[in-house]
């Protein structure tokens, strides 16, 4: 069994790989710094193998799928995602093009370029990693939502096509994370222990992307936000920007 | 934008040189606003194109976004807009296909025209629009409502420039105004350039006539979100046919 994790290095992706290593996969795990997966490649013997990729860039990312060109996989989480956080006017145009490299183009290439080149097996799964924000909305990371609902949108309309050919298809919209991503980006004051432990969320992904599951958001409150945002989409959006937006400092990116 | 001033207003269209976006442009100018239009074609020598004086046109290809966003910025400087009133974000293309049949290419060139160049247009100007308290207006498509196997990438752009509204306007609230109009399917070129037939259902799409003039009603309402169809009789049934919601 092989699995793609990208974002591999820290936060969830660096979960999910360590949950696919222990359950006996190989996983090929990319990241622009991949030093921080020395240890799992030592504990596990080499069934982690790093890519050194920069997702924003797309030369770098060709010459990654040229890389992998000859691997098939079982699975593929494409997790890697960043944010910028701020007025939106504040946040300097490169930030947002490397946002939108890794968030929007990075993981649309990858997905049409592996089932278009039948390297996804039979019964395989493409696992998208969305946000939340989907439901709610984001007020201070409007750019941010943005990928994360065209992501969303995508990984809806690929479904059938994908199908066709085998592979299944997941999104998953979770709320804070506690990892650095979310320090980085959560207003001061914001609470961390209710943010969800990445292990617990790997866990909770791996088992929705054994399943017949299209959609996870995962845990108790990310459901009842979703029902929120869906019956009230306007007073959730401003609801956000009072506990976000408004709480914000300087941009961060 | 509600009430019509009576100063003329500064209005930048995107994508102003076909269907929708042309008729915005000749429409805004015809009633005495100031308009500058944009587009991916080299116009040079062709100065009679919009057939109008209140239309200054400037090549902006969205396909390098970064660069299309200079070049906005560097003639506003030069006409001296301090103030813009209403930013028509129009520009797009389409690609049809499987998803897994559509290159790398297609993916980051339908990311950057419809979502990345947008985007930082939009950044580029916030400060005149927030000096005339103007209004930002994203042409969304109502493809985003459902699953498009048929144009996964497309539908994504346009899904994620809804959600940018959504955020964006909460953001601006009191500084400029946000709006995302989703034209239904409309007799343009797009789908053709698109690589898409659409055959007799073109018959029912409304003309690009109706559909501006349904945008321009959005805009002068406050609404932040709105459909754009004929929305009327027999015919809007069939709008509603998947393979022309492009
Ligand atoms: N944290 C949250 O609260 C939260 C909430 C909802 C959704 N999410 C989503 O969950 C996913 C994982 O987030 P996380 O919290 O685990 O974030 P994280 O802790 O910041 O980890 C992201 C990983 O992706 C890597 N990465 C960033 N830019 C890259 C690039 N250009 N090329 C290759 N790798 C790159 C990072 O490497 P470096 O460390 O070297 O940058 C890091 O290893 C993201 O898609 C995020 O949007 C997070
Ligand atoms: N037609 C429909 O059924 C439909 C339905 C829903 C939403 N919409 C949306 O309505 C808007 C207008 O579409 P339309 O039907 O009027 O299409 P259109 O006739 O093809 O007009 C699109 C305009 O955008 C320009 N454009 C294309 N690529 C560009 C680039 N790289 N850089 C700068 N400009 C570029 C085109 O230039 P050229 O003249 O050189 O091609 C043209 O001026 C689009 O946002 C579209 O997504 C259309």
């Amino acid at each position: 069994m092989r699995a793609l994790v990208t974002g591999a290095s820290h936060g969830l992706g660096r979960a999910l790989t360590r949950h696919l290593l222990k359950a006996g996969y190989e996983v090929v795990a990319v990241d622009r710094d991949t030093d921080a997966l020395d240890d799992l490649v030592v504990e596990s013997r080499g069934a982690c193998i790093p890519r050194m990729a920069d997702l924003a860039s797309d030369n770098s990312l060709a010459r990654l799928m040229e890389r992998i060109s000859d691997q098939t996989f079982d699975l593929v989480i494409l997790n890697a995602g960043i944010n910028a956080t701020g007025k939106f006017e504040e946040i300097p145009i490169p930030a947002y093009e490397r946002l939108i490299g890794v968030n929007l183009i990075a993981p649309l290439s990858m997905a049409s370029s592996l089932v278009g080149r039948e390297q996804i097996d039979q019964g395989g799964k493409i696992v998208f990693i969305a946000s939340l924000s989907h439901a709610v909305g984001y007020p201070g990371a409007s750019v941010y939502a943005a990928t994360k609902d065209a992501i969303a949108s995508y990984a809806r309309s690929v479904r059938k096509p994908f199908r066709r050919q085998g592979v299944g298809v997941l999104t998953v919209f979770p709320g804070p994370i506690r990892t650095a991503h979310a320090k980085k980006h959560a207003p001061m004051g914001a609470d961390e222990a209710k943010r969800m432990a990445p292990e617990v969320l790997a866990d909770k992904i791996l088992a929705a992307a054994k399943g017949r599951a299209k959609v996870l958001y995962p845990g108790f409150s990310a459901q009842m936000a979703q029902m929120f945002g869906r019956m009230a989409p306007g007073m959730a959006t401003r609801m956000m920007r009072r506990v976000i937006f408004d709480k914000l400092e300087g941009p961060e990116y | 934008m509600a009430k019509r001033k009576a100063r003329p207003h500064n209005i930048l269209i995107t994508g102003a040189t076909d269907g929708i976006g042309l008729v915005l442009a000749k429409a805004y100018a015809s009633r005495g606003h100031h308009v500058l239009a944009t587009g991916r074609r080299r116009l040079e020598g062709d100065e009679d194109f919009f057939g109008t004086r209140n239309i200054i046109y400037i090549q902006a290809d969205q396909s390098q976004a970064d660069h299309a966003c200079n070049r906005i910025a560097h003639a506003m400087n030069k006409l001296g807009w301090e103030q813009l009133d209403l930013l028509i974000l129009n520009a797009a293309a389409g690609w049809t296909g499987l998803p897994q049949d559509e290159t790398s290419h297609s993916v980051s060139h339908q990311i950057s025209v419809n979502f990345t160049a947008p985007i930082l247009i939009a950044k580029t100007v916030a400060p005149m629009l927030f000096n005339a308290g103007g209004k930002l207006v994203l042409v969304g498509s109502t493809a985003v409502k459902k699953a498009q196997p048929a144009f996964a990438t497309y539908a994504a752009t346009k899904a994620g420039l809804d959600g940018f509204a959504r955020s964006l306007h909460e953001e601006w609230k009191g500084r400029a105004q946000v709006q995302i109009v989703h034209p239904g399917p409309t007799r343009t070129a797009m789908h053709k350039k698109a690589g898409m037939k659409t055959g007799l259902f073109r018959l029912f799409f409304m003309s690009p006539r109706r559909a501006a003039r349904g945008i321009q009603r959005a805009i002068r309402s406050g609404d932040k979100r709105r459909i754009i169809t004929r929305g009327y009789g027999f015919g809007a049934l069939f709008s509603r046919a998947r393979e022309g919601e492009l």
